[in-house]
């Protein structure tokens, strides 16, 4: 389990509005389990069945293509995990800033490909999708790079001396504009599936150096780490941050969970979003 | 009316009032307000003189009740005249009482439960002042004395949802930890529901967690908690008194919508000195009270400590020696009779909690209250109790992580001045009034960053309001059976400048801004509070009654979730923001048996809210200076079913509570609109209390709770982004987690009796047959099977034993 309170003071600063609740539980975990004992269990839930909706998910980078985009379809929540692809869909996506319209192809059920479409920053892009007799649009844009200079790591004591390790992201933000990142960690290849969105709102123009603090700890010494800065629009750093927020529990202390803001029209789930990418690596030491 | 307080606001408004300076000025203004206020007041007695007075000259048998043995005044006392026993009066909340006759011989006969009634005969030729001192009933004396001590307030008064707990009661009643609790005791009562495990907060009828005025010596406490939620605010050593109003309040009570938790303190012993306490496993109580000059004068000091971090520090370990936890409280309360017209009181709160990670990460809050009283009693029939009320609320966050070191600040401070006339017309009269001036400061939040910090410095504008207040009420019983209780609140409340205040559309963007240079009113609601219930006697012992009345809240809670939190928001009604409010109307039966020994009640009522504040999906609530475009608005209703048995005599005493009920809110922007169901809606929710008094030394008390799980929302479908399972969700609040039920025991074994000193112990055990009550779901692959989706429960709580020494001498 390890929830804890980094994340949600994190959370709490970086306003994701998890919330400092959880610190009370935490601080029942780390006391109350040596004489009580905290339980879970799994349990059954009885869930409706809600009729299938369009998933999308679209990234544009600044880096040469081709770029994909996946689109799919809800299950019922009994379903087993084979999400269903949506093969057939007209897809289009358009330069807005300089004209062109690229139709995309369908390589493999469900997984389309851009043609001669390019990333580039300042440009704005439109997805045009029709699957059946429902269209789909969103709009997204593509920002000038903010420079990612490195990843280093912030070691904090954990009773009994151990060190846990998390990376550290380090960018200055551009002064005077508002800001948008996304990081991905990868640990030895593997992606942590932890969800690291920011903004520039409390942090314009300052040089910034953030922790990745994650649920668990998965850096230990020796690891090869690689993190992912998506530079983005606000579109981006709304899904992303409320996709976080939606992993409420349902206790009375945590936000009621909802889906994600998404940029696509006609209620459909996902994103389509343009974003200029970096890369930087580092050995935990 | 309308126009002197208005008037008065913008004119008070006008004047440039600095926080703390303002007090002379206040004062000034108030009296100002309060001459044109009282006259207007006067003028309507005088009417109600010349249309009620009998030809006889009325003269009035007034005075204090006291407990004998401590001189500690009773509140809520019954009084009559032997001659007259149909008219029942009860003592206010500093022991007065009066009643008003024709000149004769007269039995004036007082009862107060758990103690010997007292009869003194009156020769009554002029207006008489009495001091009436009870003796308190003795165990051997238990069954007999109480049974004959008539308690049928109940069924007579005409105000409805009103609850009292005495001190005895709430602390026979298992808690967890052992830690006595006033705020978890009233969550057994009927139209009261709990936050859940690991929070103070509460709903009553409907009502959120911020709906509730919290009043400790009638100063506001904004966040009754400790320990993040495990604890209440409230070290029950030195309370004397609590009244739950759930919604038909009395006129004199306002901002608010769900209800009133009316907390007075102890005054202190003005006999002999004493000391008290207890040592339990999470906290240690120590209890002193004396006179400060015999009969005239007295003091307590109370004090609580938890002392977990007592334990951190013996580790070698830095990593958990660093890390602290505790939290203290401490009241303290003096008073002092001037003479028999005029009687000083002046108290005080301060608790704090302070919880820290290691080096990375610190928060400390908590509440600080201050009243300074002065009872004036004018002749026998007018009493007048002036107060001066401070009260603070504040948060102080730490955070250092790598490079970055910050620091936030939080605080909403009150200072009032409240001014309450109680005058006592005749035994079918009695007029309450008053005023009430407020100055809000809140401070949302002020972020200290160090130099070379991933984040910028920033003070978010501090708000201010100035509210202002205007009371009457009468009681009225027009004849043997009917009962009145009815009364209208007058309340202003200003938003002050300077400042830049903003609307905003439904995306988030401002429409217009004003921009406001000097300390006048940016904006006033102005809003009337009518209060009206009556009852109605269908025999001696049963009665029906009916009520309606509206709610006007002006100070507004912002929080992502549905309990309450030390770093929550309070935001004042703006350009943006209106005031919520609520009117209720209720009706009800009410019975007593003809021993008085067990009392019954139900009560239907409805609510409606208007101005319900919601969050925008992703809501920026946090170090946001346009933090209200972030807010929806919604209505709500609520409507349900209390009943209420209590047995209140006997080896065996307790009480069984049902409450059937809905609560639903609507907002444009959640559910497209539709009714959904409250968070903390429950439909059936249940409560028996039962304490049983062995003929040794032990006393056994145990309850039980059920209630429908919480309205919570659930995945109706999922699907794959980014390689990962998500959750798709289609309505707000469409599901229930699993029913709640807990069991509780306790047992208190009294030391044998030693001139002067008292001993127990109290063994509980919390959650007896160890049901695991869900505290949160939540949805995840199966590690063993990731082609499937698991729910996974998480219970705060199996089994908590504990132990507490309590001891007085």
């Amino acid at each position: 389990m390890k929830e804890n309170i980094y994340t949600d003071l994190l959370a709490f600063f970086s306003n994701k509005a998890k919330s400092l609740p959880t610190a009370g539980v935490s601080w029942v975990w780390i006391i109350l389990p040596i004489i009580f004992g905290s339980c879970k269990k799994i349990i059954e839930v009885n869930l409706n069945d809600a009729s299938p909706q369009i998933v999308v998910e679209g990234n544009i980078y600044n880096t040469p293509g081709p770029y994909a985009i996946r689109v799919s379809k809800t299950i019922n929540y009994s379903a087993n995990n084979l999400f269903p692809p949506v093969s057939g869909a007209n897809m289009i996506v358009k330069d807005i800033t300089d004209g062109l319209l690229d139709t995309l192809t369908e390589s493999s059920p469900g997984l389309y490909l851009t043609k001669k479409l390019k990333g580039i920053s300042g440009h704005e892009y439109q997805l045009q999708l029709t699957v059946g007799s429902q269209n789909y649009t969103a709009n997204t844009l593509l920002p000038q790079p903010v420079p990612f200079d490195s990843v280093s790591f912030e070691k904090i004591a954990r009773p009994g001396g151990k060190l846990d390790y998390y990376a550290v992201v380090n960018y200055q933000d551009p002064p005077g504009v508002s800001n948008y990142y996304q990081f991905t960690l990868l640990v030895n290849g593997r992606k942590i599936e932890n969800t690291f969105a920011f903004e520039d709102r409390l942090s314009d123009g300052r040089y910034v150096s953030r922790t990745l603090r994650t649920d668990s700890t998965y850096i230990n010494v020796g690891d090869s780490v690689s993190v992912i800065m998506n530079h983005m629009g606000k579109e981006g750093f709304q899904y992303y941050s409320t996709f976080f927020q939606v992993t409420g529990n349902g206790s009375l202390q945590s936000i009621s969970p909802a889906n994600p803001i998404s940029n696509i029209s006609n209620k459909a789930l996902g994103y389509f979003l343009a974003s200029a990418t970096q890369t930087r690596r580092s050995v935990a030491k | 009316m309308q126009p002197t307080t208005h008037s008065f606001v913008t004119f008070a408004v006008r004047n440039r009032l600095d926080f703390f300076g303002s007090v002379f000025y206040i004062s000034f203004y108030i009296s100002m307000f309060q001459k044109s206020f009282v006259k207007l007041i006067v003028s309507l007695i005088t009417v109600l003189q010349v249309s009620l007075l009998q030809a006889q000259p009325l003269l009035s048998i007034n005075g204090t009740v006291k407990d004998a043995g401590s001189g500690e005044v009773l509140i809520g006392a019954s009084m009559f005249l032997l001659e007259n026993p149909q008219k029942i009066t009860l003592t206010n909340a500093y022991g007065f009482f009066s009643i008003s006759v024709i000149p004769g011989k007269y039995q004036l006969v007082t009862l107060f439960a758990g103690y010997r009634s007292d009869t003194v005969s009156i020769q009554l030729s002029s207006n008489k002042t009495v001091v009436i001192k009870l003796q308190p009933i003795g165990k051997e004396l238990t069954e007999v004395v109480v049974s004959s001590s008539r308690k049928n307030d109940q069924v007579t008064k005409p105000l409805m949802g009103v609850q009292k707990l005495t001190v005895k009661e709430m602390n026979n009643v298992p808690v967890i930890f052992g830690e006595r609790d006033v705020l978890k005791t009233i969550q057994l009562l009927p139209g009261v529901k709990s936050a859940g495990e690991g929070n103070s907060g509460f709903y009553v009828r409907g009502g959120g967690a911020d709906q509730n005025l919290i009043l400790l010596d009638e100063a506001t406490v904004y966040n009754a908690s400790h320990v993040l939620g495990f604890f209440s605010s409230f070290n029950s050593d030195a309370i004397k008194d609590l009244t739950l109003y759930k919604g038909a309040m009395p006129a004199e009570y306002g901002g608010r919508l769900a209800s009133v938790v009316d907390v007075k303190m102890i005054d202190g012993n003005n006999q002999t000195f004493h000391a008290s306490g207890g040592v339990g496993l999470i906290a240690s109580r120590l209890n002193l009270e004396g006179p400060l000059v015999k009969d005239k004068g007295s003091f307590i000091l109370s004090g609580r400590r938890t002392y977990a971090d007592v334990f951190l520090g013996l580790s070698r370990d830095s990593s958990i020696r660093d890390n602290s936890l505790y939290f203290y409280d401490f009241n303290a309360k003096a008073n002092y009779t001037l003479n028999s017209k005029n009687r000083l009181f002046l108290s005080g709160y301060f608790g704090r909690d302070k919880l820290g990670f290691g080096k990375t990460f610190g928060i400390d809050y908590g509440n600080s209250t201050g009243t300074l009283r002065w009872n004036h009693i004018f002749n026998g029939r007018l009493f007048l109790n002036n107060s001066l009320i401070y009260s603070n609320y504040n948060y102080n966050i730490e955070i250092k992580s790598g490079v970055n070191n910050i620091i936030i600040k939080s605080k909403i401070e009150d200072l009032a001045l409240k001014t309450d006339f109680q005058y006592f017309i005749n035994n079918d009269n009695k007029i309450n009034f008053g005023t009430q001036i407020t100055r809000h400061l809140l401070s949302p939040g002020i972020v200290d960053a160090s130099a070379n910090s991933s984040f910028n410095s920033q003070a978010l504008p501090v708000k201010k309001a100035l509210e202002a207040a205007a009371y009457f009420n009468h009681e009225y019983a027009p004849n043997a059976k009917l009962r009145l209780n009815y009364g209208i609140r007058l309340t202003s409340f200003s938003l002050l400048g300077p400042g830049n205040f903003s609307t905003y559309d439904s995306a988030s963007n401002i429409i217009q801004t004003t921009v406001a240079t000097g300390s006048g009113a940016v904006k006033t609601y102005l809003n009337p509070e009518p209060r009206f219930s009556a009852s109605w006697l269908l025999s001696p012992v049963s009665s029906v009654k009916a009520s309606y009345t509206r709610n006007v809240q002006n100070l507004h809670l912002l929080s992502n979730s549905a309990a309450i939190n030390p770093t929550d928001i309070w935001i004042p009604s703006s350009l943006q923001v209106k005031p919520e409010i609520a009117d209720q109307v209720a009706i009800g039966y009410y019975k007593n048996d003809l021993g008085f020994q067990y009392e019954f009640f139900v009560e239907a009522y409805y609510k409606w809210m208007q101005n319900q504040v919601d969050y925008k999906n992703g809501a920026q609530l946090r170090a946001n200076e346009n933090v209200e475009s972030q807010l929806l608005f919604g209505s709500g209703r609520a409507y349900g079913l209390e009943w209420f048995l209590k047995k209140k005599t006997g080896k065996l005493t307790g009480w069984v509570s049902y409450t059937l009920a809905r609560t639903e809110r609507s907002v444009a922007g959640i559910n497209n609109g539709n009714w959904y169901p409250a968070r903390q809606d429950q439909t059936h929710n249940i409560a028996i209390v039962g304490i049983y008094q062995t003929n040794s030394r032990w006393t056994i008390s145990s309850n039980w709770v059920y209630n429908t799980g919480n309205a919570v929302t659930f995945p109706s479908g999922k699907y794959t982004l980014n390689g990962q399972t998500a959750y798709y969700y289609t309505e707000r609040n469409g599901y229930r987690f699993p029913a709640y039920h807990r069991l509780d025991l306790a047992a208190t074994l009294k030391n044998k009796p030693r001139k002067g000193r008292e001993g127990s112990w109290t063994f509980s055990l919390y959650n007896v047959y160890g049901r695991e009550n869900t505290y949160s779901i939540e949805f995840k692959d199966d590690p063993n099977n990731p082609g499937k989706t698991i729910a996974e429960q998480t219970a705060l709580f199996k089994w908590v034993p504990s132990v507490t020494y309590n001891f007085k001498f």
